[in-house]
């Protein structure tokens, strides 16, 4: 019953920071020169978006009536604060604005098209979400049985090997340690060759349906099943092949996540390894699992019953704590492995040209996941730990 | 503890450790005691010293800081420069060195300094600035490895140019310490200042600071970064401007994660009898918190703060790896950096080798500069394991 009290009243909580999120994402774009923000909104004009532009006669310089009526209608010539209340209104509206279809990522991605931010979002994120979710189920795999012996056998061979390994995944740098596993990828699969669109590539098509880095066959959007199917319900590739009940699709859908997911979760494991040991190493010398131990339980249950639940508690945390720099690195990976996922058109969207729109869409959109998963986090706290929400 | 007591000093009845348990004698000679801080130290060694993944950590983090402090010292290095570019040309015998840049094609006649002639189709990478320095021991056509001890690294924008990845480390070892030493203690102390305030004052400043905090925290750090650079760096056009630019970036960015260390140990610390009876004598707040409630809330923020060092070279690298590179028209040997060019311009190279057949996989690009970044970073992070483990005694054994 208090359960759902617990829950509203850490969604209220977190009410200012989404708003204080949004206030920071604002100052960002108050910096940009005018011309960048009518660009960003509007899209692409013919004029052009400079204050001044040569007279239709030919003779002198003329106000740009495009700047004009775009500064007005954008009411960037009101005081800040109702910019800031303007900005506020049409993000919680979804109104993020178009993306530049001169920009490096409408170019390469979309098609040099100029289409609104909330729609190329929302065709990039399943994508995200799938491979966020294989490479977190990789990471607790991982990080509790580990976690736990290194804490059972401590500073032996085992724990040792354990650590080095762990901190090894996170002092690689993730963009080495990706292209280190794609071309061990490579090496083994024997293919050093792949023509990508007419053109040679220098890397391959992974079981048969990766596309190299920089190639992304299958048209421009939804996404690559297109290509197999008409219709695309949800946007999740795997979601849609077992819709479609293709099921070589939907293993090859996985299969093709698999190592991004691996050099994902191989490089933020350590951390979560790392707090899950020291909770161990703490919760094993309490009194409750030496009476376990004097009562008869047999250790492996000590350790998998009675210790282990503790730190359940504790990794859940963690995973809250470290999820914003988790969901931070997807940017490098999509890159590396070509990925069509939000961190990829995050990576397109900022250099040679950057596309303002879709930067900022990107910071928005990656942070209200960070507090949905937050909130979730929460939730499941109290949920396996009572004294939370009593208390 | 069982199978190897400590030295006299730790475990003797008068160390201070114990000294709650066990009561001093009232008067003790001078120079018989050890200064408490002096024995904690001894102690906090001693256990570190029975780490051997923590020494290793300390033996590489000395040699890196050995780098620095040289080549700050002696001179050598000044400021980054372009330093390699590839020549061509016909052997034509020992001789005075007349190098002539490879502009498109590999038709002009040059002499080379040393007695071995540069192979077919004589197209390598020396030292511009020393060009005798520097036999022409690889050669991979267009793809030059350069002769140096590490290997050499082509730039993104021009592969006519070549930078020594030996050089880069020497050089970069003062950009990438200096750096990341900056950004660490500076947000430590910004932290430190925000959270013993905000967790011994409590009530409104408590909340006022903590949801700020929240709220930086929750956006991803390599994206605040990120979109911080891209929104106001295209202003900032010097390399002492765009590296000031930088460290403020990732100041902006970690921050909150110390004041809620310090927030967090200041709660547990000001519940302390100490303070309390510092209060009780009229010690007013400022004292308080100077005198007490920091020195006591400093030792989870050190073991925070040199994981960190590890990781922002790291951080460093993947937003150049994202397209930002910290000076992109000049050669920035920062390790991060490097690391993240090898392998950004790796597809490229493969693809330029697949076309000029008989080429080497560039392997001294990806291996020397990743290296040299993992190094760093696994050893501070043993290094700060191990004297974690060390402080908290419920830890070690």
């Amino acid at each position: 019953m208090r359960m759902w009290i617990y829950v509203v009243r850490r969604l209220l909580l977190l009410l200012p920071v989404i708003i204080g999120v949004m206030t920071i994402t604002f100052v960002l774009v108050s910096t940009l020169p005018i011309e960048e923000k009518l660009l960003a909104y509007y899209g692409p004009s013919k004029q052009g978006y400079s204050k001044t532009i040569t007279c239709p006669s030919g003779v002198g310089m003329c106000t740009n009536p495009s700047y004009t009526r775009g500064v007005h209608a954008l009411g960037l010539d009101q005081p800040i604060y109702v910019q800031w209340l303007q900005y506020m209104k049409n993000s919680l509206t979804l109104n993020w604005g178009s993306t530049d279809h001169g920009s490096h990522a409408s170019q390469s991605l979309l098609g040099a098209s100029s289409l609104p931010v909330t729609t190329v979002l929302s065709y990039f994120l399943p994508y995200t979400l799938e491979l966020a979710a294989l490479s977190l189920l990789l990471i607790l795999a991982l990080a509790i049985p580990l976690g736990n012996y290194s804490a059972v056998y401590r500073n032996r061979p085992l724990d040792q090997a354990t650590r080095v390994l762990s901190f090894s995944g996170f002092a690689l740098p993730g963009f080495l340690l990706a292209i280190l596993l794609l071309l061990a990828a490579t090496v083994a699969a024997g293919q050093f060759t792949q023509a990508c669109n007419g053109q040679s590539s220098p890397f391959f098509n992974f079981f048969g349906s990766w596309p190299p880095p920089g190639c992304f066959p299958g048209g421009i959007l939804p996404s690559w099943i297109g290509t197999y199917y008409q219709t695309s319900p949800t946007g999740f590739p795997t979601v849609d092949a077992i819709y479609h009940h293709d099921w070589y699709l939907a293993w090859e859908s996985v299969k093709r996540l698999l190592l991004p997911a691996v050099a994902i979760a191989y490089g933020s494991v350590a951390g979560i390894l790392r707090f899950v040991r020291n909770s161990m190493l703490e919760v094993m010398n309490l009194d409750f699992i030496r009476t376990a131990r004097s009562k008869g339980v047999p250790e492996r249950l000590v350790v998998s019953r009675h210790a282990g639940r503790n730190s359940l508690n504790v990794t859940i945390t963690v995973l809250g704590l470290t999820f914003a720099g988790f969901i931070g690195g997807f940017a490098i990976i999509e890159l590396v492995f070509g990925l069509k996922g939000i961190g990829l058109l995050l990576a397109y969207s900022i250099l040679p040209s950057p596309d303002f729109g879709l930067i900022f869409g990107t910071t928005l959109l990656f942070t209200i996941i960070v507090v949905a998963a937050n909130i979730i986090v929460d939730v499941l706290y109290a949920f396996l730990d009572p004294r939370v929400r009593l208390g | 503890m069982e199978e190897n007591p400590a030295p006299d000093a730790a475990t003797g009845p008068d160390a201070p450790g114990r000294s709650g348990t066990v009561p001093l004698p009232p008067v003790v000679a001078k120079g018989r005691r050890p200064n408490p801080k002096i024995a904690q130290l001894k102690r906090t060694w001693y256990f570190l010293s029975r780490n051997t993944l923590a020494l290793i950590g300390l033996g590489i983090l000395i040699f890196f800081v050995v780098i620095a402090l040289s080549t700050v010292i002696s001179g050598t290095h000044g400021p980054p420069k372009d330093h390699l570019a590839l020549y061509c040309g016909t052997y034509a015998g020992v001789g005075t060195a007349n190098y002539t840049p490879l502009n498109g094609s590999c038709t002009l006649i040059c002499t080379y300094a040393s007695n071995a002639p540069p192979p077919s189709p004589n197209c390598y990478a020396v030292d511009q600035y020393a060009p005798g320095n520097v036999p022409p021991t690889l050669n991979l056509a267009h793809l030059s490895g350069g002769p140096l001890p590490l290997g050499s690294l082509t730039t993104v924008t021009d592969t006519n140019l070549f930078y020594s990845i030996y050089d880069g480390f020497l050089v970069g070892a003062q950009w990438s310490l200096s750096i990341s030493v900056s950004i660490v203690v500076t947000g430590a102390l910004i932290g430190l200042v925000l959270g013993s305030v905000a967790g011994y004052l409590g009530g409104l400043v408590d909340e006022f600071i903590m949801r700020i905090t929240d709220i930086f925290l929750s956006i991803p750090a390599l994206l605040l970064v990120l979109v911080t650079l891209a929104a106001i760096g295209p202003s900032f056009a010097t390399l002492q401007g765009r590296v000031l630019l930088l460290v403020g970036a990732f100041i902006i960015v970690w921050w909150p994660s110390y004041t809620r260390i310090v927030r967090g140990q200041v709660l547990v610390t000001r519940e302390q009898k100490y303070v309390e009876a510092s209060r009780a004598s009229g010690a007013r707040s400022g004292r308080i918190i100077l005198r007490h409630i920091v020195p006591n809330s400093l030792y989870p923020v050190f073991v925070q703060l040199s994981l960190d060092v590890g990781a922002i070279p790291l951080l460093i690298g993947g937003i150049a790896y994202l397209g930002y590179q910290i000076f992109p028209t000049l050669y920035f040997p920062e390790w991060g950096q490097m690391s993240a060019i090898a392998v950004g311009i790796l597809p490229s190279e493969l693809t330029a080798c697949q076309l000029a057949s008989g080429c080497a996989f560039p392997w001294w690009q990806l291996l020397f500069p990743g290296l040299i970044v993992f190094l760093f970073a696994i050893s501070v992070n043993f290094l700060s394991d191990g004297v974690r483990d060390a402080f908290d005694p419920r830890l070690r054994r």
